[in-house]
C-alpha cells in the first residue's frame, strides 16, 4: 500500500515473534488433546480420541454443554432484540439526546466484571434469582447489549437515513418502517451482533462462578472446576472443542460480512 | 420531540434491563461499601492501615502497569507491520490478532499452565535438550500472571493502534523518504507522532481492563499473586466480608473511571469501543 | 389513461407565515405562499436559500418554528409524515436497494394494507404511466439512473396522493436526459391533473416546467409569478440575476412623465417605459434597470432608439445560436450583448466599435436586495 516505504526487519521479527506468541500457544491444546497418555502431554505413541469419548460419556460434561448453549441462546435473544432496537431509536434520535443512552449501554465494557458479579450476588438474592437459567440468562444478556449495540451501530452507520425518511413519508408507521425497511438492511449487523453475544454467554465464567451453585452449571464452570482440581487430557479435548465452536462462529460472521459487501 | 416519542419507547428495553439489572446491581455494591458492617468510612480507613491490601493494590498496579508496557511494545511492532503489509496480507495477520481474542480466556488460561506447570511441555522441552537440570517455577508467580495476561492484552492493544496508523496517509511517508529521510527519521519524526493518540488509547484500554482481571490471575497466579478481583473474590465468597469487597470493588471502579475521565481528552470513549465508525 | 391513476382530484395548500429557526440561524423566514389545485409550483432558489428546508415542513419532516401548513384549509401543520398522504421524490431517489421495483413501487399500498391483488393492478399502472413495467423484476442497482428517477415517481404516485412533492428530481442526471425527463414530467402532470410542488436550483428547469415559480433567497420569498412574469418583470436585482442573466444600469432619475421616465447614467439618457400601476420612482432618486443582453440591438448607421450609447467590442464568443459580446461603454460600465449569428450584421473583432441601442419596454427598473450579500 505504502509503496516506497515499507516495515523494517526489527519491527517485522518483533511483529511474527508476538503473532506466534499469541496464536502457538492456543495450537499446542490439539496434539494435547490427542494424547494416548492419561495425564496432560503430547501423544507418546499413537493418537487417540478417547478423551474426546470421555466427554460424550460423560453425562456431567453432556449436561454442561447443553445447558451452557440453551443460555447462550436465551441471552442472545434477549440482548439481540434489546440491544438492536436500542441502537436504532439512538441512530435515529440526535447524537445528544441520547448520548447518556450510548454511553449507558458501554458500561458492561467498562466495569469489570469481578464488581458486576458481586453485585448481582446480593441482587439476585434479593430477586430470587441465584442459581436459577433465568437469573444467568439476564445476567448474560444485559452484559452482551454493548456486543449488539456496537455491530449494529455499525451496521446503521451505513444505512442511508433517507431511506427511513422516504418510508415514512409513504405513510409507513413506524413498526412497518422497522419491519420493512430498516431491519432487512441492518440483517448482517443484527447476526455479527448475535454472533459475539453468543460466543460472550458461551464463555462467560466470573458472573457464574457468583450466581450459580448446582442448578446451573455451565461448560466455562466445570472447565474451571477441572483446572483448580484435576488436570487431565480430558479438559484439553474440551478446550479443543471450545476453540472448534469459536472458530466456526467466527468464520460464519466472516461468511455474514462478506455477502453483506458483495451486496452493496 | 413528540414526534420522537415512538423512536425514545425503541431504548426502553435496553434501558430498562440496564439499569434494573446492571445498574441497580453496582450502585449497591457501592452502597455496601459504606453501609457493612457499620455506617461510615471505616472499610476505606483500612486503605490506609491494612497491608495486606495495600499489597494487593500494588501488586495489582505493578502487573498491570508491567503488562501494559509489553502489551503495549509488542502491540506497536505488531499494527505497524499490519498497517505498512498489503492488503492480502494485512488479513492473514488480523486473523493471527482477532482469533486469540475470541477464544475463551479460560481455554487460553489452560493452555498456558499445560505449557509453563513444572512438568509443563516447556520444562519437558528444555530439560529434553539439556538446557536446565531441574524445572523453571514458570507459572503460579507474577511471571505466569504476566506471560498470560499480556497474552489477553495484546489484541486489545494491537485494535485502537492500528485504527490511528490506518488514518495516517501512506504518501506522507514515501514523501518523506522522497526528501531524503531515513527509515529511522521517517519512523521518528512522521509515523510515530501521528500515530501515538491511538498508542494512548490502547494504553488506557489496557490499563483499566488488567486492573480488573479475573479469571487469568486466578488460574496463572495459583492463589499466591492476589489481585484486586480476586481479593475481592476472596472477601465475599470466602470471608464474607461483604463490606470489604465492596470497598475495594468501589475503589477499582473508581479508578478506572478516574483513568478515562483523564484521558476522555485524548480518547474518544465511544470510538474506542467502537461505537462510533 | 390508466385505470390506477385517475386524473383530477388535486388539493390545495396554503402556507402561511413559515419560519424555521435553528438556532441563532433563521433558515425559513416568514413565508407565505398558497399552491391552487392542480398546479405545478416550483420553489426556486440558490443553495442555502431554505426552498428545501420548506418543502420538509410541507412534507411533515421538519416542524416550523412559527406558521401554518394548510391542506383545503385543514390545518395540518403538526401531523406527522406518514399521516399526510404526500407523494414524494427525493432527491436522490431513496429507492429500497433491497426491494425490486414492482415491491418498490407497492410499498406505500402495503404499508396502507391494500390486498395482494388490487396492490398488482395499481403498481401495473404505475409502472405503465412511467413507462417501466418490463422492469418490475429488477433491483434498482440494475438501472440506469433515468430509469431510478422514473421508478421513484411511480412510487409517490401509485397510492393516489393528495399532493406531489419533488425535491431537486432531476439533479443528478446528465444534461440531455434531465430535458427528456422535464418533459415527461410535465405531460405526467398535465395528464393526472394533481398538484406538484417542485423543488430546485436551475433556473431553466423551473422556467420549463412550472405554472408558478417562488424564487427565494436567504430564507425569504423574493418574488413569485408565473415564469414569464419572473422573467420579464424581476423585481430585484437578485431575481433579475438569478434567472437568465441581466446587464444592471445604474443611473439617477431626471425625468418622470406620465408612461414612462429617463434616468441619467454620466452622459447616457437611459429612457424607462412605466406602464399603469406599477411603483414609480422620485425626481432626483438613484435608480437600476434590468435588462437582458437579448434585447440590446446593434445600431447601423441612421437608426435610432429610445436609449444609445456607444462603445467597443472588448471580448466575444461564438455560441452557435449567437455571439456573446463584452461592449465597453464610457457611461454604463461592460455590457453584455447577445446577437443572433444568422446573418449577423457585424463580424465581431476586438476593439470595433459599435453603437448599442433599446427600446424604453426592454428594461425594467428594479430594487436593491434588502440584505447586505
Amino acid at each position: 500500500m505504502t509503496g516506497g516505504y515499507g516495515a523494517g526487519h526489527l519491527a517485522k521479527a518483533l511483529a511474527w515473534t508476538t503473532v506466534l506468541y499469541l496464536v502457538l500457544p492456543i495450537t499446542i491444546v490439539l496434539p494435547v488433546s490427542l494424547t494416548d497418555q492419561r495425564f496432560l502431554s503430547l501423544p507418546y505413541e499413537t493418537l487417540s480420541l478417547r478423551h474426546y469419548a470421555n466427554i460424550f460419556a460423560s453425562p456431567a460434561w453432556l449436561a454442561a454443554i447443553s445447558q451452557s448453549f440453551a443460555l447462550a441462546v436465551a441471552s442472545t435473544l434477549l440482548a439481540v432484540v434489546a440491544g438492536t432496537l436500542c441502537a436504532v431509536g439512538c441512530w435515529r434520535l440526535s447524537r445528544r439526546a441520547s448520548d447518556l443512552v450510548r454511553v449507558l449501554m458501554l458500561l458492561p465494557l467498562i466495569i469489570p466484571s469481578i464488581v458486576y458479579a458481586v453485585g448481582l450476588y446480593r441482587w439476585f438474592g434479593r430477586l430470587d434469582l441465584l442459581d436459577r437459567f433465568l437469573g444467568v440468562a439476564l445476567a448474560h444478556a444485559v452484559t452482551a447489549i454493548p456486543y449488539v449495540v456496537i455491530t449494529v451501530s455499525a451496521a446503521l452507520a451505513a444505512f442511508d437515513a433517507r431511506l427511513e425518511q422516504a418510508a415514512r413519508g409513504m405513510g409507513a408507521s413506524l413498526p412497518q418502517t422497522l419491519r420493512w425497511v430498516i431491519l432487512p438492511r441492518i440483517a448482517p449487523g443484527i447476526a455479527s451482533g448475535a454472533i459475539f453475544a453468543f460466543i460472550h454467554s458461551w464463555d462467560e465464567l466470573v458472573m457464574v462462578l457468583f450466581i450459580t451453585s448446582r442448578q446451573v452449571f455451565t461448560l466455562p464452570r466445570k472447565m474451571w472446576d477441572g483446572i483448580n482440581e484435576n488436570l487431565d487430557p480430558t479438559m484439553a479435548a474440551v478446550a479443543m472443542l471450545l476453540v472448534a465452536f469459536t472458530i466456526l462462529l467466527l468464520w460464519l460472521d466472516g461468511a455474514l460480512r462478506r455477502r453483506r459487501g458483495g451486496d452493496a | 420531540m413528540r414526534r420522537d416519542l415512538g423512536w425514545w419507547a425503541l431504548l426502553l428495553p435496553a434501558f430498562l434491563m440496564m439499569t434494573v439489572l446492571y445498574v441497580a446491581p453496582i450502585l449497591q455494591v457501592l452502597a455496601i461499601s459504606v453501609t457493612e458492617p457499620t455506617l461510615g468510612t471505616g472499610n476505606y480507613e483500612r486503605l490506609l492501615s491494612n497491608a495486606g491490601v495495600q499489597r494487593v493494590i500494588l501488586t495489582t498496579l505493578r502487573i498491570g502497569l508491567l503488562t501494559t508496557g509489553i502489551a503495549l511494545l509488542l502491540g506497536y511492532a505488531l499494527a505497524y507491520v499490519i498497517a505498512l503489509a498489503r492488503p492480502a496480507a494485512q488479513r492473514w495477520w488480523l486473523l493471527g490478532v482477532l482469533l486469540p481474542l475470541w477464544i475463551s480466556v479460560l481455554v487460553r488460561a489452560f493452555a498456558w499452565v499445560t505449557l509453563l506447570r513444572r512438568q509443563g511441555l516447556v520444562n519437558q522441552g528444555l530439560q529434553a535438550l539439556g538446557a536446565i537440570d531441574s524445572p523453571l517455577q514458570l507459572v503460579w508467580n507474577e511471571f505466569g500472571v504476566v506471560v498470560g495476561m499480556v497474552h489477553y492484552m495484546v489484541p486489545y492493544a494491537v485494535l485502537p493502534m492500528l485504527a490511528s496508523m490506518r488514518e495516517i496517509d501512506p504518501r506522507l511517508l514515501v514523501a518523506a523518504r522522497g526528501m531524503g529521510a531515513s527509515r529511522g527519521m521517517v519512523f521518528g519524526r512522521v509515523f510515530l507522532p501521528l500515530s501515538l493518540p491511538g498508542v494512548v488509547a490502547a494504553a488506557v484500554l489496557v490499563f483499566i481492563f488488567s486492573l480488573g482481571f479475573y479469571i487469568t490471575p486466578a488460574i496463572l497466579g495459583g492463589g499466591k499473586t492476589l489481585m484486586t478481583a480476586e481479593w475481592i473474590k476472596l472477601q465475599i465468597l470466602d470471608l464474607v466480608r461483604w463490606g470489604m469487597g465492596a470497598m475495594l470493588a468501589t475503589v477499582l471502579v473508581g479508578a478506572i473511571l478516574a483513568t478515562l475521565a483523564v484521558f476522555s481528552r485524548v480518547v474518544d470513549l465511544r470510538r474506542l469501543f467502537g461505537a462510533r465508525a | 389513461m390508466s385505470a390506477g391513476l385517475s386524473p383530477g382530484a388535486g388539493h390545495a395548500l396554503e402556507l402561511a407565515g413559515l419560519t424555521r429557526r435553528y438556532g441563532a440561524f433563521t433558515a425559513v423566514q416568514d413565508v407565505s405562499l398558497s399552491v391552487a389545485s392542480g398546479e405545478f409550483l416550483t420553489l426556486l432558489g440558490p443553495s442555502g436559500s431554505g426552498k428545501t428546508t420548506i418543502l420538509m415542513m410541507v412534507a411533515g419532516f421538519t416542524e416550523p418554528s412559527e406558521g401554518h401548513v394548510r391542506l383545503d384549509g385543514r390545518d395540518i401543520t403538526v401531523l406527522p409524515p406518514e399521516r399526510r398522504d404526500f407523494g414524494m421524490v427525493f432527491q436522490g431517489y431513496a429507492l429500497f436497494p433491497h426491494m425490486t421495483v414492482a415491491e418498490n413501487v407497492a410499498f406505500p399500498l402495503r404499508v396502507r394494507g391494500i390486498s395482494r391483488a388490487a396492490r398488482d393492478e395499481k403498481v401495473k399502472a404505475a409502472l405503465d404511466l412511467v413507462q417501466l413495467d418490463r422492469f418490475a423484476d429488477r433491483k434498482p442497482a440494475q438501472l440506469s439512473g433515468g430509469q431510478q428517477q422514473r421508478v421513484a415517481l411511480a412510487r409517490a404516485l401509485v397510492f393516489e396522493p393528495a399532493l406531489l412533492l419533488l425535491d431537486e428530481p432531476l439533479s443528478a442526471l446528465d444534461k440531455k436526459l434531465r430535458g427528456e425527463l422535464q418533459e415527461e414530467l410535465k405531460t405526467l402532470h398535465r395528464r393526472i391533473g394533481r398538484t406538484f410542488i417542485n423543488v430546485t436550483h436551475d433556473q431553466e428547469e423551473a422556467l420549463r416546467l412550472s405554472d408558478r415559480v417562488a424564487i427565494l433567497d436567504h430564507g425569504r420569498l423574493v418574488q413569485q409569478g408565473t415564469p414569464q412574469d419572473l422573467y420579464e418583470r424581476p423585481k430585484t436585482r437578485f431575481v433579475a440575476d438569478f434567472l437568465g442573466r441581466s446587464n444592471f444600469l445604474a443611473g439617477t432619475v431626471r425625468e418622470v412623465r406620465p408612461g414612462a421616465m429617463a434616468l441619467l447614467a454620466g452622459a447616457t439618457r437611459l429612457v424607462q417605459a412605466v406602464p399603469e400601476g406599477s411603483p414609480r420612482l422620485a425626481l432626483g432618486a438613484p435608480g437600476v434597470l434590468a435588462l437582458r443582453p437579448e434585447k440590446i440591438t446593434l445600431l447601423a448607421a441612421g437608426e435610432t432608439a429610445d436609449t444609445e450609447v456607444t462603445g467597443a467590442i472588448a471580448a466575444w464568443s461564438y455560441h452557435g445560436t449567437g455571439f456573446a459580446l463584452a461592449v465597453q461603454t464610457a457611461d454604463l460600465g461592460l455590457l453584455q450583448v447577445a446577437l443572433p449569428a444568422w446573418r449577423a450584421p457585424i463580424a465581431p473583432t476586438e476593439g470595433m466599435p459599435v453603437r448599442l441601442g433599446w427600446p424604453a419596454d426592454a428594461s425594467v427598473p428594479v430594487a436593491e436586495d434588502s440584505h447586505a450579500a
